[in-house]
C-alpha cells in the first residue's frame, strides 16, 4: 500500500522544518557564546582548543566584574519596582476612567520613550541629570531604564486588567472596602501574576540595556553591558563569554519564573 | 431596615440621559421591584442607591440621612450583582465574611456569622469550596449570603436571577420572597421579567426611558396602568384603534377598526372630545367566547349579556388555534384586523380554524389611551 501524503500535511511539515531551521540559526550565536565561555585559552576562538572553568574563576576573583554584576542587579531591581509601580497604576487608572479621555493622552505619551533613539535619550538625560544633581547616581540609570520599561509593564497590565472582572471591584466597594483595601484585597490577588511578569520584563530590559547606561554610568555605577564593552575594546578574551552566559542564564531564569507564575494556577486547576 | 427617599434623581452619561426625574419613597421593610425593559434606567437607579454611580443631580436619603455624596464603601447598602461578582481567589466562606472583615469584625465572629448566613441560604456545607466551581444557583445563594451578612439598611438586587434557567429562577423567587418576609428588611429588586416582579414585589415601580412611570401595588399597576406603555408591557392585550364619535354625560361612543361602534361607560363627564383618536385595550381575560367566560379571572363577574348599556360584542373568524398547555389561544380576524382571545379549558368547546366566533366583553373593563399614550379617565 502506497502512503500518499496530503497537501496539508506536507505544508505543515515544511513549515515546521523551516521554522526550526530559522530558530537554530538565530540561537546558534548564543550556543557559541556559552561554549567559548568554557575555553582555556586567553583569546576568543570557536571551537576552543581546550576546555576549563578558568574564566569563571577569573570572573569571581575580579572585583570590577563583581561590582558591575551587583550594580546591574541593583539597577534592574530598582527599575522593576519603579516601572511596575508606574505601569500598574497607569493602566489601573485608565481602566477606572469611564469616558477614556485619560487614555487618549496617556497611551501615546507612554510610548514616546520607546520611539526616541537611545543615543538621543542618553545624551539628553545626561544633561538633565547633571542639572538636577543626579549625575553618576544609581537613580539616574534607574530612571533612564524606567522610561523604557514602563511602557512594557503598562501594556502587559492593560491586557491583564482587560481580563479582570471589574464587577468585583464594585462588589468590594459595596461591601465596605475603600479604594486602598479593595485594591489590596480584591484587585491585587487577581492580577499579581501579571504584575510579576511585568516586573521581570522590566528587570530584563534594565539588565540588557547598554546605550543609556554607557552615557549615565560612572566607574562606580558601571553595569555589566557597559563593562563588557570597555573590556572588549581592550582585549577580546573569553571573559565576555562568561559574562554573556550569566546574562543569558538570568534572563532564562526570569522567563521560567514568569512562565511558572502565569501557569501555576492553570496547572493546579488541571491537576485538581 | 429603613426608608429610602429618592428625590428628582438624574443621571447623564455625556449627552445621554440614563435616568430622569426619579422620585420615590421606598418604605421601611418593603420589597420594591423596579421593572422595565433593558435600557430603561432601572439598574442605573439601583447603582445610584448603592453609591456605585454618582447622580448628576437629585438626592438620595436613607433614614433621613442624605447619602448622595457618600461613596459606596461608606453606605450601609449591599448589592447582589447580576453575575454575582464573587471573589474567585477567596473561598466561599471568605467571600461571605469579606464585608464583615471590612467592618473590622474579629476573625472568629465573622466566620461564625458567615457560616450561619451560609446555613440560611442552604449552602452550609460549601464554606471551603472555590466559588468558581459552584453552579449558577449556588453562586447566587453565596452572593445573597455575602450581601446579607453585613446586615445592610437595604438589600439591592440587580437582576441576580436573570442568568438562571427558568425552573431554578422560579424556585429562587419563592425563596427570596421567604427570606424577605423572614428578615423584614428593605429590598430593592431590579428585573425586566414581569412574572418575577409580580411574584416578589410588595410594590412595583415601572421604568421606561429613564423615567419612573408608575409606582404601586402589583394589582394596581396591572389593573390601573397610568399609560399605554405599562398596559402593553404588562401581560398581553389587544390594542384596537378607535375614534370618538359622540360623548354623553355617562359614556363615550367610539367607532373602531373592528367595524362596530362601541360604548365605553364613564363615571362622570368624559375628558375626551369628539374626533379624538384613541387606542382601546381589550385584555384576553375580559373577553368571553360565545357567551362563556374566558380566563378564570373573569368568571366571578356578572354575566355580560345582562349588562345592557356596557355590553359589547363582535363576531369574527378563527384564523389560528394555538395550544398553550393550560390555555388555548385563538387568533381571530374581525373586519380585517386581528385580535386574540383565550379559553382556559383546552378540552371543551374547542373552535377550529375557519369557525365563526363571537367575542363579548363588558365595556367597563376596557381601557382607553390617547395617541400620546396617556390614559383616558372613563
Amino acid at each position: 500500500m502506497t502512503s500518499t501524503l496530503h497537501r496539508e500535511t506536507v505544508e505543515n511539515r515544511v513549515f515546521q522544518a523551516s521554522y526550526l531551521a530559522l530558530l537554530v540559526f538565530m540561537l546558534l550565536p548564543l550556543f557559541v557564546v556559552v561554549v567559548t565561555s568554557f575555553s582555556q585559552a586567553g583569546r576568543l576562538a570557536f571551537p576552543p582548543e581546550s576546555y576549563s572553568l578558568a574564566w569563571y574563576g577569573e570572573f569571581f576573583e575580579s572585583t570590577r566584574w563583581l561590582r558591575a554584576f551587583t550594580n546591574s542587579i541593583l539597577i534592574g531591581v530598582g527599575t522593576a519596582l519603579l516601572a511596575s509601580f508606574l505601569g500598574v497604576t497607569g493602566a489601573f487608572g485608565q481602566e477606572l476612567d469611564t469616558d477614556d479621555s485619560l487614555g487618549a493622552i496617556l497611551q501615546p505619551l507612554v510610548l514616546i520613550p520607546l520611539l526616541i533613539p537611545p543615543v538621543v535619550l542618553g545624551i539628553t538625560l545626561l544633561m538633565y541629570f547633571s542639572e538636577v544633581g543626579l549625575r553618576g547616581s544609581y537613580a539616574s540609570i534607574i530612571l533612564a531604564h524606567t522610561l523604557w520599561a514602563t511602557p512594557l509593564v503598562y501594556f502587559v497590565m492593560r491586557s491583564v486588567f482587560s481580563r479582570f472582572d471589574w464587577q468585583q471591584l464594585d462588589a468590594a466597594h459595596d461591601l465596605g472596602a475603600g479604594p486602598v483595601r479593595s485594591f489590596v484585597h480584591v484587585v491585587l490577588p487577581n492580577v499579581k501574576h501579571g504584575i510579576l511578569v511585568g516586573a521581570l520584563l522590566a528587570f530584563i530590559i534594565s539588565l540588557q540595556e547598554f546605550v543609556m547606561a554607557l552615557f549615565l554610568s560612572t566607574p562606580s555605577t558601571t553595569t555589566i553591558p557597559v563593562l563588557a564593552w570597555t573590556q572588549i575594546r581592550q582585549a577580546l578574551d573569553p571573559m565576555v563569554s562568561v559574562v554573556s552566559t550569566f546574562l543569558i542564564l538570568i534572563s532564562l531564569g526570569a522567563i521560567v519564573i514568569a512562565a511558572i507564575a502565569t501557569n501555576l494556577k492553570w496547572l493546579s486547576k488541571q491537576l485538581s | 431596615m429603613s426608608e429610602i427617599t429618592l428625590h428628582d434623581l438624574e443621571k447623564q452619561y455625556g449627552e445621554t440621559t440614563a435616568v430622569e426625574d426619579v422620585s420615590v419613597e421606598i418604605r421601611d421593610g418593603e420589597l420594591l421591584c423596579l421593572l422595565g425593559p433593558s435600557g430603561s434606567g432601572k439598574s442605573t437607579t439601583l447603582r445610584m442607591i448603592a453609591g456605585l454611580e454618582t447622580p448628576t443631580s437629585g438626592t438620595i436619603s436613607i433614614e433621613a440621612d442624605d447619602v448622595t455624596d457618600q461613596p459606596a464603601y461608606e453606605r450601609n447598602t449591599s448589592t447582589v450583582f447580576q453575575d454575582w461578582a464573587l471573589f474567585p481567589h477567596k473561598s466561599v466562606l471568605e467571600n461571605v465574611a469579606f464585608g464583615l472583615k471590612m467592618r473590622g469584625m474579629s476573625k472568629d465572629d465573622r466566620q461564625k456569622r458567615a457560616r450561619s448566613m451560609l446555613e440560611r441560604v442552604q449552602m452550609g456545607g460549601y464554606g471551603d469550596d472555590d466559588p468558581t466551581n459552584l453552579s449558577g444557583g449556588q453562586k447566587q445563594r453565596v452572593a445573597l449570603a455575602r450581601s446579607l451578612a453585613v446586615n445592610p439598611d437595604v438589600l439591592l438586587l440587580d437582576e441576580p436571577l436573570s442568568n438562571l434557567d427558568k425552573r431554578l429562577r422560579e424556585d429562587m423567587q419563592i425563596e427570596l420572597r421567604e427570606i424577605h418576609e423572614d428578615l423584614e428588611e428593605t429590598f430593592v429588586h431590579v428585573t425586566h421579567d414581569q412574572d418575577e416582579a409580580f411574584t416578589l414585589a410588595d410594590r412595583i415601580g415601572i421604568m421606561n426611558e429613564g423615567e419612573l412611570v408608575q409606582v404601586g401595588d402589583p394589582d394596581e399597576v396591572y389593573e390601573n396602568p397610568k399609560n399605554r406603555f405599562i398596559e402593553a408591557f404588562l401581560g398581553d392585550t389587544n390594542f384596537v384603534d378607535a375614534v370618538v364619535t359622540r360623548t354623553s354625560s355617562d359614556a363615550v361612543h367610539v367607532d373602531t377598526e373592528l367595524g362596530t361602534e362601541l360604548v365605553l361607560p364613564t363615571d362622570g363627564e368624559p375628558d375626551v372630545d369628539e374626533g379624538t383618536g384613541l387606542t382601546l385595550s381589550l385584555r384576553p381575560e375580559i373577553l368571553s367566547i360565545d357567551g362563556e367566560t374566558g380566563r378564570p379571572e373573569a368568571a366571578g363577574k356578572q354575566p355580560v349579556a345582562t349588562d345592557g348599556s356596557a355590553h359589547n360584542a363582535v363576531t369574527g373568524t378563527v384564523e389560528n388555534v394555538i395550544y398553550r398547555g393550560s390555555t388555548v389561544r385563538y387568533s381571530v380576524s374581525i373586519n380585517g384586523s386581528s385580535m386574540f382571545a383565550e379559553r382556559t379549558d383546552a378540552s371543551t368547546g374547542a373552535h377550529a380554524s375557519g369557525d365563526d366566533i363571537r367575542l363579548e366583553w363588558d365595556g367597563e373593563d376596557v381601557l382607553a389611551f390617547r395617541d400620546d399614550g396617556t390614559r383616558v379617565t372613563l
